[in-house]
């Protein structure tokens, strides 16, 4: 374990920075049907070769680690990126690395490297049963369902593989709180599926996907912290800024400590992801869960610092605020990742 | 997970585990649990003081005196061996893993000698540090006054040259240790005509005779570790002003602000060791299932976790060169935070039963009063977690003073 960033880590997360911030137009996306650009997923796939970063060469990837790809997505999570990444490179990656049978690996996993598959996870207990290789019953929250071409789902002990334009599948959209998330309801009737592993390694993969999770919680906690503190050096009342004043400082300061334990939290369990450690099962609840309160709680500061220009529309504040809600939910709340750590340092 | 340090630092771990095997007296490690110093403000915990005594102890604190390993971080030519701020992490670490004790010299090894070492003239080096490496000279705190205790720069405890002298009088408060310590590092002023930080002077002044009077101040926690001190006419030669006369501000807050990363990888296992002592203290309450205990546990655990990963990556900026910055108040600001609700649930964990006392004179506690009393002193002392938020924001982030 090397937790200081090396050079050719901080050259990619400048480079992933830089590219976000000329090519991702978060406002111009979030109000679009598919809420993502097609042509700027096309150069994060095969200009920065991103989805492949943590993919083993000899399924299409490059061969880094979840180090760097933690990196990207810390970038991700700050720059608010709206596309396929969190679907198709966390989730349905680790569910073939992790559930997948040598074939599926073989079939799948390099389209979804190189960006040309977009694939995601269904994750949930709905009742969902297969039959003869076809799947019938509900998913719902399905994270990037209608832009998916290859729909993962797990039922009883087994990973299914399903493309989206099978016969018997039926996506529809959600409108969601946080537009920059996308959500499908999936419904399966009799729809064809193939059998691309077991489903017995499932924590394992849900387990990384936490923490590639809290890496973006992470960049968006930091991005939140980092407008707020700008803001209280400019903003000026009472003829001083407001940073001057302890209420704003001390609220700046609690937020500096959670998102540098954050961070410190995301490097360690990023690491215990790549080493393939032990320690895994323990830092994966603990670090979604804390990252959770971190970005909520930073999100929610940023706002009430920002007074009354952090509660219209045109200002990011609430883009920051209803990411936090997303994250905080999404693979489980924070009180659900908690008393899963519990279980696994046995009390 | 270990952090890899690289290959001269595995060396000398290696060298360092065989070294502590071989020389640690047999029942040194059994004789008290030295990782465990109990919670300052609070009564101090069993067989500390009888351990100390021992003379396997003593034999200890021989061996590491002759190996160089008694206050390792300072140079050479003061009794030190220049150890870097990683290897002295690693002695902490395996120390810690064998169940042994560091042997550190308190306030004159964590306080004083960094001052000394960064303002003082070779020649007070050469005089003063070698006197705390041998234990010699044993420090206490001349900070806090009655009247000042966050803003330290008003202090008014007086600093008058008089000949080749200089005669220290005022009081002076919070001072542990007082009762074994024969110095006092002071802070007092010596120009009252100039600005507030200006006018002031680090001063060395003896911690005996009959100038010096002090009394235990009996703590909320019913322990009494803290001191008011009197100083009547203290003499002292011109020699012992550290940093030159009325540039005692610059030095004072080298003292404050002095933080290496040595302790980093080490400081959260007392807590990992109290929280394991709190689970089976649920247990034995039945609280342990209680939905609602055991988020609170798991936030125990993950802020004691927290302390682990950010310790290691403190090490691993150390080991880059970077030297930390804010960090110290970060550090100090979520132990002592963290230490204080910890308290509140252990209370909240031994329920009713937390109302009833042992019996006994002087307000015996059991251990969980003990910290949910004593652990209220920890966001005050050393910096309240105010002046601690008011430096992360200052100097972390940057916002206008």
């Amino acid at each position: 374990m090397r937790l200081a960033e090396s050079q050719e880590q901080r050259e990619l997360r400048a480079s992933v920075r830089k590219f976000l911030a000329e090519k991702h137009a978060v406002r111009d996306l979030m109000d679009t049907p598919s809420g993502y650009d097609a042509a700027v997923w096309e150069q994060i796939g095969s200009q920065l070769g991103l989805p492949a970063l943590a993919i083993p060469e000899q399924y299409g990837g490059a061969g880094f680690t979840f180090v760097e790809q933690a990196i990207v997505l810390e970038e991700l999570g700050r720059a608010l990126y709206s596309g396929p990444y969190f679907a198709s490179a966390v989730l349905a990656a680790n569910a073939l690395l992790c559930c997948g049978d040598e074939a599926a690996r073989q079939r799948y996993l390099p389209g979804i490297a190189s960006g040309e598959t977009i694939a995601t996870l269904a994750l949930g207990d709905s009742e969902l049963t297969a039959d003869d290789g076809r799947l019938t019953g509900p998913r719902d929250l399905v994270l990037d369902g209608a832009t998916a071409s290859l729909i993962l789902v797990t039922t009883g002990d087994s990973l299914f593989a399903v493309a989206a334009d099978a016969p018997g599948v039926t996506v529809i959209p959600a409108a969601t709180l946080d537009q920059t998330r996308r959500l499908a309801t999936i419904t399966f009737a009799d729809a064809p599926a193939t059998v691309a592993g077991s489903a017995a390694s499932l924590s394992v993969a849900v387990d990384r996907a936490a923490v590639a999770l809290a890496a973006e919680q992470l960049g968006g906690a930091q991005a939140a912290l980092d407008m707020a503190v700008a803001y209280a050096k400019t903003r000026e009342q009472f003829n001083r800024p407001i940073g001057t004043f302890q209420t704003i400082k001390h609220r700046c300061a609690d937020l500096l400590l959670e998102v540098e334990s954050t961070r410190s939290a995301v490097l360690y369990a990023a690491w215990a992801v790549a080493d393939e450690s032990d320690e895994l099962p323990v830092i994966a609840p603990l670090v979604k869960a804390y990252a959770s309160d971190t970005f909520s709680h930073a999100a929610a500061e940023n706002i009430q610092i920002h007074g009354g220009i952090g509660f219209t529309w045109e200002h990011d504040a609430h883009l920051y605020f209803k990411r936090a809600h997303f994250d905080q939910q999404f693979l489980g709340d924070p009180a659900e990742h908690r008393e899963r750590l519990m279980e696994r340092i046995g009390i | 997970m270990e952090l890899d340090l690289g290959p001269d630092i595995a060396d000398f771990r290696v060298d360092l585990r065989s070294w502590v095997a071989t020389n640690t007296p047999v029942g040194l490690a059994d004789l008290t649990d030295w990782q465990s110093f109990g919670t300052t403000g609070g009564h101090r915990p069993d067989g500390l003081e009888a351990a100390l005594a021992d003379p396997r102890y003593q034999e200890w604190e021989r061996l590491l005196t002759d190996a160089r390993l008694v206050c390792p971080q300072w140079p050479a030519e003061y009794g030190g061996q220049g150890m870097d701020g990683v290897r002295v992490a690693v002695l902490n670490e395996e120390f810690a893993r064998a169940g042994v004790p560091r042997v550190v010299r308190g306030m004159g090894e964590g306080f004083v000698g960094p001052s000394i070492l960064v303002h003082a003239t070779p020649e007070q080096k050469a005089h003063f540090l070698p006197r705390i490496v041998s234990g010699e000279d044993v420090y206490c705190q001349g900070f806090s006054e009655p009247g000042h205790g966050s803003d330290l720069a008003a202090v008014e405890t007086r600093g008058v040259v008089d000949g080749d002298e200089i005669v220290v009088t005022g009081q002076k408060v919070w001072t542990s240790g007082a009762a074994k310590a024969n110095m006092m590092f002071v802070l007092c002023r010596t120009d009252p005509e100039a600005p507030k930080h200006s006018g002031l002077s680090y001063v060395l002044i003896p911690f005996t005779g009959p100038e010096v009077t002090y009394r235990p101040i009996r703590q909320m926690s019913g322990a009494a570790e803290f001191c008011e001190d009197f100083l009547d006419g203290v003499r002292a030669p011109l020699t012992n002003i550290i940093g030159g006369l009325h540039n005692g501000w610059r030095v004072a807050m080298t003292t404050l602000g002095h933080e290496r990363g040595g302790r980093a990888t080490v400081q959260h296992l007392r807590f990992e060791q109290e929280f394991w002592e709190l689970v089976d203290t649920a247990r034995k309450y039945g609280r342990h299932t209680d939905p609602l205990i055991r988020q609170q546990l798991a936030w125990a655990y993950t802020q004691v976790q927290l302390m682990k990963y950010s310790g290691v990556r403190t090490l691993a900026q150390v080991a880059e060169g970077r030297q930390p910055g804010p960090e110290a108040s970060i550090t100090k600001l979520f132990w002592s935070e963290y230490h204080k609700r910890l308290g509140e649930v252990a209370m909240t964990i031994v329920g009713g039963a937390g109302l009833v006392r042992p019996d006994g004179d002087g307000y015996p506690t059991t251990d969980w009063q003990n910290v949910y009393l004593a652990s209220r002193s920890g966001t005050i002392y050393s910096g309240t977690s105010e002046i601690q938020r008011n430096i992360i924001a200052e100097r972390a982030l940057g916002l206008p003073r």
